[in-house]
């Protein structure tokens, strides 16, 4: 089982980065752009699948950690003279870091219907600071963020130019993205996985679930801040509705369309996502409408979103019926 | 110094609100353990037939009546035929689907009557000012409170006196075992989300004239409430009432005194209530 999975990620993972390789070659800037949104957002919707698939943890704040990651890493590039893109970013991981071990340890007392609410409070919280903070954040009027050229000695990297920041996002966030599936198959990931199954076992058994969740919630946190990070470099400028609930409404439509079931579904789903309001805005200024029934007639038909109903279809002839609702433990034969 | 005890009033009036819409966050909370996303959307929509309702036919008490009405069948209609339907699915899909909604709803409003605020004037006596001991008040303000204490009451007195209360009270206790028991509990549950979703249209209706209707009214009351069950412990509706109140006077002295710390002042005192006393005032340890 273990080796089937992996070649089988392996190969998709090769087949998706080939195609990611020849996008700039084949198809118009719009394109290149609108793919490297899409990277962006597949490292934000997979950091916030960790917490809702595999921990089973309902979060409604996961913008507060993008949010902080946008402003820490355009706060960073504003006033530092000669930060490096590298460095923004560190220090953009690092605050989210903090800011992800200090809530986690006073909101993971609460579960479920609680947690959520807490976490959709302390969002409206962070967005307040970030409106009302006007000598850091600019407020409503934003910051606008110019890209350092990356220097490799003998050439300049020109960061302006989408189509090479486009390979730099697909190579450093795509490194990232792949790091949080490693994290996923360590000790550290199925305890992560377990304790949503039985987490009265896993104490039992000696593990320290409060730890191992606390762990987990500033890992999705920290991740989730270099998601942000990008995207004020992606946008060459940080707003204040990066940090709004609106963000944390976008994750959860990505995720919940991609599905809550595997690991690439919420790739999936920010890919979807990406397209579908690209489409959607272009024929009618009313598409978050849409959305929002898409995301409706999902919750009530197709809770496994697209990656269950594909895994329902390939597994039809096999065993029983696939709900997909979380991710299930694979490769444990 | 005439100050104070306008402030006090203007906590109040707010507080009121609070309460109203909180009241019935907090009941279906404690019953059926749906944290409803949705239940800010329902004052917003309320509010926004109030204003369709006062444009029609310029009648305020009638959109006081039939507003709230409206709202009543809509949550009667959204937890028969949506919450029931992913109560399997578990927990997760039910907060999914009410905050899907009220995405929806808010999009919805927004298309309906734009994204803009729109004032609402109900010409009616109430738009006068009142001569209280040495300074004159808002006749509307005392009637939002007058509101709010009248349902207030209405309500403790309902749950606490009568059979319907009974109910309801052993509903939030063990509902498994009402059920067993020959109560309908499917029945009890569809009414008292809907008897919720009619109190917050009520708030909605009364909060329009006063903070004027748009489309981020949902948001802003929405995690003004979570904040208040959060102080004031799950499913305690004493603990809204406490909680409810002070945050009104915390809103309505924090723009006065500390103006650029107003906004964070309700979110440190939650803060301070879950570092102290993570279950709230009222709550019980779970």
């Amino acid at each position: 089982m273990i080796g089937r999975t992996y070649t089988n990620v392996g190969l998709w993972g090769i087949f998706l980065f080939v195609v990611a390789v020849i996008i700039p070659l084949w198809f118009p800037p719009y394109q290149v752009t609108l793919v490297t949104e899409v990277i962006v957002f597949a490292l934000y919707a997979v950091s916030y699948n960790l917490l809702l698939g595999y921990a089973g943890l309902l979060s409604f704040g996961h913008a507060l950690f993008f949010g902080t990651g946008a402003y820490a890493a355009a706060v960073a590039l504003n006033h530092i003279p000669g930060l490096s893109i590298f460095g923004a970013v560190v220090i953009a991981v690092i605050v989210t870091t903090v800011t992800g071990f200090v809530l986690g340890g006073l909101l993971l007392r609460h579960k479920g219907a609680y947690f959520a609410l807490l976490t959709l409070a302390f969002n409206a919280l962070f967005y307040a600071v970030a409106t009302k903070w006007y000598s850091v954040t600019g407020g409503d009027d934003g910051l606008s963020v110019t890209r350092p050229d990356i220097s490799l000695g003998i050439v300049d990297l020109n960061m302006s130019d989408i189509t090479i920041f486009y390979y730099f996002t697909l190579i450093v966030v795509g490194l990232v993205i792949l790091f949080s599936w490693y994290f996923t198959r360590t000790a550290m990931g199925r305890t992560v996985l377990l304790m949503r199954e039985n987490e009265e076992r896993m104490k039992f058994l000696g593990y320290n679930t409060n730890l191992s969740r606390l762990i987990l919630f500033t890992f999705t946190g920290a991740l989730a801040g270099f998601a942000g990070a990008f995207y004020s470099l992606f946008f060459q400028f940080t707003s204040i509705s990066a940090i709004s609930i609106d963000m944390t409404t976008t994750v959860l439509l990505m995720t919940f369309i991609g599905g809550t079931g595997s690991f690439t579904g919420p790739i999936l789903g920010a890919l979807v996502f990406t397209y579908l309001q690209d489409f959607l805005s272009d024929i009618t200024d009313r598409w978050p409408i849409i959305m929002g029934l898409i995301f409706i007639l999902m919750v009530l038909y197709v809770p496994g979103g697209l990656s269950g109903m594909l895994s329902s279809l390939k597994k039809r002839f096999g065993r029983g019926n696939y709900m997909g609702n979380h991710v299930e433990m694979e490769g444990q034969g | 110094m005439s100050t104070i005890p306008v402030f006090v009033l203007h906590g109040l009036a707010y507080a009121s609100l609070l309460f109203l819409v909180s009241s019935g966050l907090t009941l279906v909370f404690g019953m059926m353990n749906v944290l409803n996303f949705a239940h800010a959307a329902f004052y917003m929509v309320g509010a926004y037939f109030s204003y369709s309702i006062l444009q029609a036919t310029g009648n305020f008490w009638l959109s006081l009546i039939v507003c709230p009405l409206l709202l009543f069948c809509i949550g009667a209609l959204v937890e028969r035929f949506l919450l029931r339907r992913v109560h399997a699915f578990g927990h997760v899909h039910e907060l999914l689907l009410t905050f899907g909604l009220a995405y929806i709803m808010t999009e919805l409003v927004k298309w309906i009557w734009g994204n803009y605020p729109l004032s609402v004037s109900i010409g009616s006596f109430l738009t006068g000012q009142v001569q209280l001991m040495g300074f004159t008040y808002p006749i509307y303000r005392l009637f939002i409170i007058f509101c709010a204490m009248m349902v207030g009451l209405l309500m403790s007195l309902t749950i606490y006196k009568t059979r319907v209360g009974i109910i309801v009270r052993a509903a939030v206790n063990d509902s498994e075992m009402l059920n067993a028991l020959g109560i309908n509990i499917p029945r009890v549950f569809m009414n008292v989300f809907a008897a919720g979703a009619a109190l917050s249209g009520f708030a909605g209706v009364i909060a329009g004239p006063l903070l004027t209707t748009y489309p981020g009214m949902a948001g802003d009351i929405l995690i003004d409430a979570f904040v208040v069950i959060v102080i004031g412990g799950f499913g305690s509706l004493g603990g809204a009432l406490l909680a409810s109140l002070i945050i009104g006077q915390l809103q309505s002295f924090g723009a006065l005194l500390i103006p650029k710390l107003s906004l964070a002042l309700i979110y440190m005192l939650m803060a301070a209530v879950l570092i102290i006393k993570p279950s709230g005032l009222f709550g019980e340890e779970q």
